[in-house]
């Protein structure tokens, strides 16, 4: 086991090296910035900086991000140039033909903002589009041409940049153009991605795409370009977004999704916009929860859990002892009622979700729970809880010298999205339709226009009005669970922030009422396990570091001590450095 | 110029040739008859991968990825594609035991019917886990043959299980390179 993570650890230190090589001679790195990734990737690891930081889940749209800040830009700036490198170095996760979420901490206004770029279904998309395709539905969801929603990243990250940025959209692609075009090698991560997502993408690329290697997935070591990619980022980088929504990749992007049976229209694309939201906000003790709201639901499921578990003695119980997993997993599967019953898009449903993540919600859902056995049902909603196991999405944390802070969440939603890649374009398309219920009558059912409900939640937490902890993860399903678990790892149990991100997870649901296993990493305590099954839970044993659970990336500031700590998560390629 | 290609291409194939040999000259040609059924066992995605390279091989066979003893008639071999993964699992509406009962009663189909078994292992050094390692210890010392890719035996798992049953074992550096020595296992 040790040979292999520390073969996995030196790809990531060649990774890095490759980082270096990539940049311009105008903008070689000092010495300083080199991530140093421990010998053994699993090994807790803080990235120490006194200045600005880059959490990401790449090392080379790390160093992109971080070139952007030593050149003297922000956060924002920062964000959205390692946005744009994770499409090229990461592309299976998130890019151009996807969407997300960030929040943005400005330092000197004493204010946080929120930017919602998720995807949006087009107009002529109806609650029974996917129930009518009968026994086929899944795949109809996930892999044809209806499962593509419109695209939202590049609207995002055009308006973050024009708001709060102090550079252009075509200087935050430079980084991401120079990985596309000069490739690199890619990480056991990628490669067994590449391979359990094969049959996807030979269904809808051909054998000589891009995202295969002579038609077989990649292996670790072997090197992956993206010309087409990068001739896609410098057109967009000349000539605007317009170039993607209404120019000639916006055609190529729409035949696309209807040579695959879809039905979006030139219109869809020319119409969308990103928009900007008032955070959503909560508390955990003396801690204050800044996230992003629906249809972004990460951060409110995590307010709701969060208000549950407050009430809890989870410091005395002790990190992932039998009442901790008990408790916590009986909250998740409350919670998941609460998700099928109550949260759709806001522009066009009502969410109560004041109510939602009120201490009274939680105080009455908290006192149902029993101590010693699981609950046989679980009465707040019946949520048709579809177990996928993709851990897709990536997230990235940057913080600037002026201590301005941007989380952000993007996605295709399934690792490489429907695997659809419009002709000569070297981006993939998402399948966020998937995102909306199966469910006509269900509250987050497809309609014109809507954005499916996200379990995205990137996060800003404050001490004493100060920002203390910025957040996020991909995951599915798993995000608000695994962040919650990281925050109570750092708050209550005293953990560095990545020993709190490496630390073994677990994670449940309810279905129909009724409960799903938990789903642990084999490093719990035999014991625990053996007690849970005795208490009545059902248990189910994963991987040690399962990307199951997410890829977390944090950054935590350190006030008193004058330094920021960074966390980047071994279950994916995270990792971090700062100035 | 078409000299050194032509010394390129003879280090090709000599290297291939010693990478895809067993360590103790035991046969690894034409020892399998057509048609075979793929099928996997642990739900992985290198089954595909399988099929592709049979494919190219030009190889009679059928992908099947659940498949049952009924689907032996008219098989010559078996072709078990191991690996464990949870996502395949899942996808499939299967867990652990079940799958492994299907592959139990699926070998025992083809002994009965005297098809032999040829076990691949593509997934490298990823595709392990405790899972997939207590599957492959329990169908490895009955297959014919084993094609392994190199990180996946980087310590000797499936040489300490292949060793004394005298089970054939090729290594190949990486999954494309199973295409050569899988064309050249078949008559």
């Amino acid at each position: 086991m040790s040979r292999h993570l520390k073969h996995r650890a030196a790809g990531l230190a060649c990774l890095a090296l490759c980082a270096a090589s990539l940049l311009t001679p105008s903008c070689q790195q000092p010495k300083e910035i080199i991530p140093t990734p421990p010998v053994d990737r699993h090994s807790p690891h803080d990235y120490v900086s006194r200045r600005a930081m880059v959490v990401a889940a790449h090392p080379l749209a790390v160093e992109v991000g971080l070139e952007m800040l030593r050149r003297g830009g922000n956060a924002v700036d920062g964000a959205i140039a390692t946005a744009a490198a994770l499409n090229a170095a990461e592309p299976f996760a998130s890019g151009i033909g996807g969407g997300g979420f960030m929040i943005i901490h400005l330092a000197r206004e004493k204010r946080t903002t929120v930017i919602n770029f998720r995807e949006k279904a087009p107009q002529l998309a109806s609650p029974r589009m996917f129930k009518d395709k009968g026994e086929e539905e899944k795949e109809w969801r996930t892999s044809s041409g209806l499962a593509v929603a419109v695209p939202g990243a590049l609207a995002g990250w055009d308006l973050a940049l024009r708001k709060y940025g102090t550079r252009t959209l075509a200087e935050a692609l430079a980084g991401a153009i120079a990985i596309a075009e000069q490739g690199f090698a890619v990480s056991s991560t990628f490669s067994s991605i590449n391979k359990d997502e094969y049959e996807r993408l030979v269904k809808n690329v051909p054998e000589g795409s891009t995202y295969l290697n002579e038609g077989l997935p990649y292996e670790p070591g072997d090197r992956f370009r993206n010309p087409d990619l990068a001739r896609t980022l410098r057109l967009i980088a000349a000539g605007g977004v317009k170039e993607f929504y209404r120019g000639e990749i916006g055609r190529k992007l729409v035949a696309a999704v209807r040579a695959k049976g879809g039905i979006m229209t030139a219109e869809d694309l020319a119409s969308y916009s990103a928009v900007e939201l008032e955070p959503l906000q909560g508390t955990y003790k003396d801690v204050t929860i800044l996230t992003a709201p629906p249809p972004a639901s990460g951060g409110l499921h995590l307010i709701q859990f969060l208000n549950m578990i407050e009430r809890w003695p989870v410091r005395t119980w002790g990190q992932n002892s039998v009442p901790y997993v008990h408790h916590l997993s009986e909250s998740l599967r409350f919670i998941f009622a609460d998700r099928e019953r109550y949260l759709g898009d806001p522009e066009y449903v009502s969410v109560p979700v004041h109510w939602l993540i009120s201490k009274d919600h939680a105080a009455a859902v908290a006192s149902r729970i029993r101590g010693n056995r699981p609950l046989e049902s679980y009465p707040f909603g019946e949520y048709k809880h579809e177990e996928k196991d993709a851990a897709n999405t990536t997230h990235l944390c940057v913080i600037d010298r002026d201590g301005n802070i941007v989380a952000l969440t993007q996605s295709i939603n399934d690792f490489f999205g429907t695997g659809i890649a419009p002709e000569g374009t070297g981006f993939l398309l998402n399948d966020h339709m998937d995102d909306f219920a199966a469910d006509a009558e269900s509250i987050n059912a497809p309609g014109p226009g809507r954005r499916p409900v996200s379990s995205m939640g990137p996060l800003i937490l404050f001490k004493s009005g100060k920002p203390i902890l910025a957040l996020g993860s991909p995951g599915g399903t798993r995000i608000f669970s695994s962040l919650a678990q990281i925050v109570l790892n750092v708050f209550e149990f005293g953990m560095s922030l990545d020993a709190a991100i490496e630390a073994p997870r677990f994670f449940s649901f309810s279905s129909g009422g009724k409960p799903g296993p938990i789903a642990v990493e084999v490093r719990f305590p035999e014991e625990v396990l053996t007690t849970l099954r005795a208490m009545g839970q059902e248990v189910e044993v994963r991987e040690a570091y399962d990307k199951y659970f997410g890829g977390a990336q944090g950054i935590m500031v350190l006030r008193d001590k004058k330094i920021i700590l960074g966390g980047a998560d071994s279950r994916r390629d995270g990792v971090g450095a700062g100035l | 110029m078409k000299k050194n290609c032509d010394v390129l291409v003879i280090l090709f194939w000599f290297s291939f040739a010693f990478l895809a040999m067993p360590g103790n000259g035991q046969e690894t040609v034409g020892i399998f008859e057509q048609p075979m059924l793929i099928t996997s066992a642990g739900q992985n995605a290198e089954v595909q991968i399988a099929a592709v390279l049979a494919r190219r091989a030009g190889l009679n066979y059928t992908l099947s990825k659940q498949a049952t003893g009924a689907e032996l008639e008219n098989v010559k071999t078996l072709v078990l594609v191991l690996g464990a993964s949870l996502k395949g699992l899942g996808a499939a509406g299967l867990d652990m035991d079940k799958e492994r009962d299907r592959v139990r009663a699926l070998i025992t189909a083809a002994q009965e019917t005297h098809v032999p078994l040829l076990c691949l292992h593509l997934g490298g050094e990823s595709r392990r886990g405790q899972q997939t390692d207590d599957l492959i210890a329990e169908v490895l010392p009955l297959a014919k043959m084993v094609m392994v890719v190199k990180s996946g035996n980087g310590d000797g798992f499936f040489t300490r299980l292949c060793q004394p049953k005298n089970i054939p074992l090729v290594e190949v550096e990486k999954m494309a390179d199973a295409q050569v020595p899988l064309q050249k296992a078949f008559k």
